[in-house]
């Protein structure tokens, strides 16, 4: 469980990294459609089609951020009740308020668009704490391995 | 020991369970039924006004009347008849592009029907190849509810080999355009729609007229199907009257350049006192339409009405080389536009006052996980119904707290505006179908319900419909025997 512990969190850090490299992938397909003459309006956002290729960047973050990086996140605290890892649940619980935190700073960002900048802020510290909670089970795998080593030598 | 880890097992276990618990019930809760009623969905908002005796939404007494019945004088020959044939298919627009999508008459947009004020349209609706079924809403024209075409609440939808036939007495001059009502998120987007004019009795036969209906397919932007500028004759000084019509899932910004642009119309309805313009956007929301009318200049120079940007209308005789300009600042606000005249009732002393809250939060719909928009809180299904009874004069607050605009579309109603975050209307009589409101903006309303029914209240954002922004008004004493779900094949957004 404990590993399955290490593998989520790490996972939620490498998800933070794909929806950087996705939101910036679309805005540089954006700026490449209108550097060339495309317009790009509120009727053409809302139409939900594919222009240009990067714009896929756009729904994907969405979907990975709204969706996908939350159920993970939660998955995470719940293995972290069997994972005996040294304050695993309180960990596992930062990052997935920080995910839904997330989730919210983004929506927001559509119209405070201040929120968009915390929104960036924010991703920094989801990914910082879900390599923390990562890390804390290699010191718990420690622990446990000199717990066990004087166990073994008294037998 | 071993007590110390079953111990803590089941603290594992109960934790897991005080977590997925929760987000089970609220999981299942979401779901819809597969067969439902537009009369079981909710709760009543009766408005302030004191409910009609005890009965529930729907039923009143003993003589409820149906949707079914609600129809346009059937011993009234009608004076235009019209046949649509609809299909999915792949076709070609008249710029050339080939798109996957769906033709009425083989052609997207579908054709132009163009009929004089107090006529009785009929139009003979024939589905010959779209496999989720197919219905027509006539945008913006109050018809008789039989006639309103939404799926599942005043028909069925037509399935492949059916028909249907929809009769409206066309009362009101004005832009107006048609379009699917049964899976409308996608078979709009892909081309199920049409453009609709009512001239008025007496036309002006010195004024130009162009129909400019504006249609992204596959996100390419198009006027009447062309995707190059659509260029119009116009000698000088001639006046013109362009028609916008919006038939996207966002608002379209127009602007004119080389002459004085004027609003004379919006949503079918003649502006009063409209005063050219310069400089200015002109915002036509999702749904909406918008009338220009520009005077041709003396020079005889073009004239060109940007339509969202990419393409235009140029107006011109001896050249069309109307240059390009970027999109003014300024938006043309309507709130103090024009003149001020009577609108034809008291909206002061309303029969009903309504409250609708646009919000958004994380939810479950119909088992699925996302951001949701929310109407005074309640997630769909569970949003008000708003109760009417016929002649009451009704006033509604729109607020948006959700973060993103709302083309907000009555059916078989044009309400008026009388503020904008608290700032009466100065200016012409601001009659609306599809309104723009803008996240943080709070507009007042108010009608005369006097088309009894059961009228769609939703966002002309076809995908926020789908995502649960759809209120319903509904008349006392209406009743519908048309269902909605998976099991009906009925599925109006």
């Amino acid at each position: 469980m404990r590993t399955v512990y290490k593998v989520l969190a790490y996972i939620v850090a490498a998800e933070v990294v794909v929806q950087a490299m996705l939101i910036v992938y679309a805005i540089a397909g954006l700026s490449k459609w209108v550097s060339n003459g495309g317009v790009f309006d509120k009727a053409v956002m809302e139409d939900r089609q594919i222009i240009f290729p990067e714009i896929i960047g756009l729904p994907l973050h969405g979907l990975n951020g709204g969706i996908i990086i939350p159920v993970i996140a939660l998955a995470l605290l719940i293995c972290s009740f069997f994972a005996k890892v040294p304050g695993g649940v309180m960990w596992a619980a930062l990052v997935l308020a920080l995910a839904i935190v997330q989730v919210q700073l983004g929506y927001m960002g559509h119209d405070l668009t201040v929120a968009g900048a915390l929104h960036g802020l924010n991703a920094m510290a989801l990914f910082v704490t879900a390599l923390h909670a990562a890390r804390r089970s290699r010191v718990a795998a420690a622990a446990t391995a000199e717990a066990a080593q004087p166990a073994a030598s008294s037998v | 020991m071993l007590r110390d880890r079953r111990l803590r097992l089941a603290a594992a276990w109960a934790a897991t369970l005080l977590v997925l618990g929760p987000l089970a019930w609220l999981w299942q809760d979401s779901l819809l039924p597969h067969s439902y009623s537009v009369l079981d969905m909710g709760y009543a908002d009766d408005g302030g006004a004191a409910p009609a005796g005890h009965a529930s939404h729907g039923g009143v007494g003993g003589h409820s009347r149906s949707v079914a019945n609600l129809v346009a004088d059937p011993n009234h020959r009608a004076d235009v008849t019209v046949t649509l044939t609809a299909r999915k298919e792949r076709f070609r627009l008249a710029s050339g592009r080939e798109v996957d999508g769906y033709t009425l008459n083989a052609q997207s947009p579908g054709p132009l029907i163009e009929v004089t004020a107090g006529q009785l349209v009929q139009v003979h609706l024939i589905n010959e190849s779209v496999p989720d079924g197919v219905t027509l809403h006539w945008h913006g024209v109050d018809v008789p509810n039989a006639a309103d075409g939404v799926a599942g609440v005043t028909q069925d939808a037509v399935g492949p080999g059916r028909e249907f036939v929809y009769r409206f007495v066309a009362d009101q001059p004005g832009t107006f355009w048609y379009h699917s009502h049964q899976v409308s998120h996608q078979q709009v987007i892909r081309g199920l729609l049409g453009p609709l004019v009512v001239r008025p009795a007496a036309a002006n036969r010195d004024m130009a007229e162009v129909v400019a209906l504006t249609h992204l397919y596959n996100g390419v932007r198009t006027i009447n199907g062309q995707e190059a500028d659509l260029r119009v004759e116009a000698e000088s000084g001639k006046r013109v009257r362009i028609r916008v019509i919006n038939t996207d899932n966002g608002p379209v910004s127009i602007w004119v350049t080389g002459a004085a642009g004027t609003l004379v119309a919006l949503d079918g309805t003649e502006l009063q006192g409209p005063t050219p313009f310069h400089d200015k956007t002109v915002l036509v929301t999702a749904g909406a339409r918008a009338d220009l009318e520009i005077v041709m200049p003396i020079n005889g120079a073009p004239v060109r009405v940007q339509v969202g940007g990419a393409l235009s209308v140029v107006l011109g005789s001896r050249s069309f080389g109307a240059p390009v300009a970027t999109r003014p600042a300024a938006t043309l606000d309507l709130l103090g536009y024009g003149t001020m005249a009577p609108i034809g009732f008291d909206p002061d002393v309303p029969d009903r006052r309504f409250e609708y809250v646009i919000g958004r939060r994380i939810a479950f719909l119909d088992g699925r996980p996302g951001m949701y928009w929310t109407v005074n809180g309640h997630l769909f299904p569970n949003v008000p119904m708003l109760m009417v009874a016929d002649r009451d004069v009704v006033r509604m607050t729109i607020t948006n707290e959700s973060g993103e605009v709302h083309p907000m579309h009555l059916h078989g109603h044009h309400a008026v505006v009388l503020s904008r975050n608290g700032v009466a209307v100065s200016g012409t009589p601001w009659w609306v179908d599809s309104l723009n409101v803008d996240d943080g903006e709070s507009y007042e309303i108010a009608f005369v319900a006097d088309n009894p029914g059961i009228w769609a209240n939703h966002c002309h954002n076809l995908s926020h419909a789908v995502e649960g922004l759809i209120i319903h008004l509904m008349y006392e004493g209406i009743t519908t025997p048309y269902a909605m779900g998976t099991k009906t094949g009925n599925n109006p957004e």
